[in-house]
């Protein structure tokens, strides 16, 4: 097996960020910690967080930009005129994502790329990224992975898999993409072999099987009264979520020009589904709470055969109110139907 | 950054606004076209997204695509973009993208005796299925129209609805206003009692319904009441939208997308949804 020695993780890094701009788990001093660009990192006062489990900031995006400009426009007297539109497709890598990250790019790529329309600045993004997943073997307190159908030590949509093995990683490129990306760093792989780490146990573990079916009549269930009482409706959890893919399309104008972006959005927020003449079909917290738990559960299994959630945990730890998805799971799984 | 025609299912097309006409005291009709003629070929029931590039977007129903000659949108004017809208003139350009959604099941309903059921600016998307049939007269039997407003100024399409369509072939229009108005000798009176009072014989028939929430709530009641299934009654859905495409997310009424799955939906499917439309 090809070896990387984490003394060359480095080189290894400056070599991959000669070639593509590499995306990886940073805390930048003392602010938040996410995927920055190892061309920022700053030794002095950042610090490489490969080996966490999560970082606060899922890889998102770097597929899927916090905001992004879609065209640009011109106006003048009658006239108007689309003056340009943006498409990045720069080389790019994401590094050391996690199995859960990674599976909410699969996600990402069936809403973006599939069912009618393919979403053109999204795609020429992820053509152009190669995906080198961390393979996880001690889950964290809230990960619950396994629980949601994704296998931590696999992670897909990885071109590469690195393996942590206490001083190096066992490189293992899985495409063609992760084999090209392999081919520059090829002189600081060494070739031996090494015992392959052992997956620990869980430490949250629900049980989703069927609930995605009982869902379907629980729309009207009292639970939902419950367990949105406390919630906030914050956004935190779609902030966080490294599968809430929902956005926003706005406009900057400036003078006689300006351009149209998108950025992120959230389902929590009642403008969300706010119509002109006032109508709101989500205008309570209950009725967003639920939609969005629904969406996760159950919406987004109907329609592209997995859900939503991959059980990273983020949002219960990000949830001022406590709120988590786990629990809510197994409350779901328990609740009584009949009445 | 690239100019010139792109791929992008989120960037308009320009289109010059060549007609503007007052419907009512705050809808208009604006008909637009670009140097080929229509910017896309829309059926019935069909959604654009037109954009006052500086200011916002919004989705509409297209109530007619004339040939190639034209799309017209009737809009009312009730929020921040629809209020700029209505200050533009004759001549303006501004932005079109679509067509988006499913549209009413034109062939579906071929055969069929029709009845429209409308209120307010309801009747903007249902006009366009309604001249769809005048066009296409052979292919339809019976055609019924049943519309309502607040008051004789809030009708839309009064041209159509006194003088034209009463004179097409096996046609029946009613017109029914909210309060009695001085000059108003029609009926007076609620969309859905004034249903109920004409009681269309649900044999061999279509019913295709828009209007305000509460307008549609008690139509669906009259129909089932009236003997109507649910796959003979057909109504158009409005929720926010910001893409058009599925992906944005904003308007699901559970895993349906109502700008792409629909927004025509017929009650037997409407039933299988969650109860938010």
């Amino acid at each position: 097996m090809q070896i990387l020695d984490k003394k060359r993780l480095e080189n290894a890094l400056d070599k991959l960020a000669g070639t593509a701009e590499v995306f990886l788990p940073v805390k930048k001093g003392t602010a938040q910690s996410g995927f920055y660009s190892w061309k920022t990192f700053d030794k002095e006062q950042d610090t490489l967080m490969l080996d966490a489990l999560n970082v606060l900031l899922p890889p998102k995006n770097v597929l899927f930009p916090q905001t992004e400009k879609m065209y640009s426009f011109k106006e003048e007297g009658e006239g108007i005129e689309i003056t340009g539109t943006y498409e990045d497709s720069k080389a790019t890598i994401i590094f050391g994502t996690r199995a859960c990250d990674a599976a909410a790019i699969e996600r990402f790529d069936d809403v973006f790329l599939t069912r009618g329309y393919e979403d053109t600045l999204y795609k020429s993004r992820r053509e152009n990224t190669v995906i080198i997943a961390n393979a996880c073997y001690e889950p964290g307190q809230n990960c619950f992975c396994t629980s949601m159908g994704i296998n931590p030590t696999d992670p897909a949509a990885a071109d590469v898999i690195i393996r942590d093995t206490g001083d190096a990683y066992i490189w293992e490129a899985l495409s063609s993409k992760g084999e090209k990306v392999t081919g520059t760093i090829s002189g600081l792989l060494e070739s031996r072999e090494v015992k392959l780490p052992e997956l620990k146990s869980f430490n949250t573990i629900v049980d989703y099987n069927g609930v995605a079916e009982k869902l379907k009549n629980m729309f009207e269930h009292p639970i939902w009264d419950r367990l949105s009482q406390t919630c906030q409706s914050c956004g935190i959890c779609t902030y966080v979520c490294p599968s809430c893919y929902c956005f926003d399309i706005q406009v900057k104008t400036r003078g006689n020009q300006g351009y149209r972006f998108r950025c992120w959005d959230s389902c929590m927020y009642s403008e969300y589904t706010q119509m002109a003449g006032g109508h709101n079909p989500r205008g309570d917290v209950k009725e967003r709470f639920r939609n969005r738990f629904l969406h996760k559960l159950e919406f987004f299994n109907e329609r592209y055969g997995k859900p939503l959630c991959t059980g990273c945990g983020r949002c219960i730890a990000a949830c001022p109110a406590g709120i988590s998805i786990a629990e809510i799971i197994s409350e779901i799984k328990e609740a009584d139907t009949d009445a | 950054m690239h100019n010139g025609n792109c791929e992008n299912p989120l960037v308009p097309g320009v289109v010059k606004v060549i007609d503007i006409k007052d419907e009512t005291s705050d809808v208009k009709s604006f008909f637009v076209k670009n140097e080929n003629g229509v910017p896309f070929n829309v059926m019935p029931g069909q959604l654009a997204m037109v954009s006052l590039l500086p200011v916002g977007e919004g989705m509409f129903s297209v109530s007619w695509q004339e040939d190639q000659e034209y799309l017209q949108f009737a809009i009312k004017r009730v929020g921040l973009m629809t209020d700029e809208l209505h200050r533009i003139e004759i001549g303006q350009k501004i932005g079109v993208r679509g067509p988006y959604g499913n549209g009413f099941p034109v062939d579906e309903c071929k055969g069929k005796d029709m009845l429209f059921i409308a209120g307010g600016i309801g009747l903007a998307p249902v006009r366009s299925f309604i001249k769809y049939c005048f066009k296409h007269r052979e292919d339809y039997g019976k055609i019924q129209i049943l519309y309502g407003s607040r008051s004789y100024d809030d009708l839309c399409f009064k041209d159509e609805l006194f003088d034209k369509w009463p004179k097409e072939k096996d046609a029946e229009v009613y017109v029914t206003i909210d309060n009695p108005e001085e000059g108003w000798d029609g009926n007076v009176g609620f969309v859905p009692s004034y249903l109920e009072e004409i009681n269309p014989d649900p044999k061999g028939k279509i019913a295709i319904t828009c209007g305000p929430p509460i307008m549609i709530k008690f139509v669906l009641k009259a129909l089932e009441k009236m003997g109507y299934s649910d796959e003979q009654v057909i109504t158009t859905l409005e929720m926010r939208m910001k893409c058009g495409i599925g992906k944005c997310g904003r308007c699901n009424i559970g895993s349906e997308y109502v700008c792409l799955d629909g927004p025509v939906y017929n009650l037997a499917q409407l039933k299988k949804l969650p109860p938010e439309w």
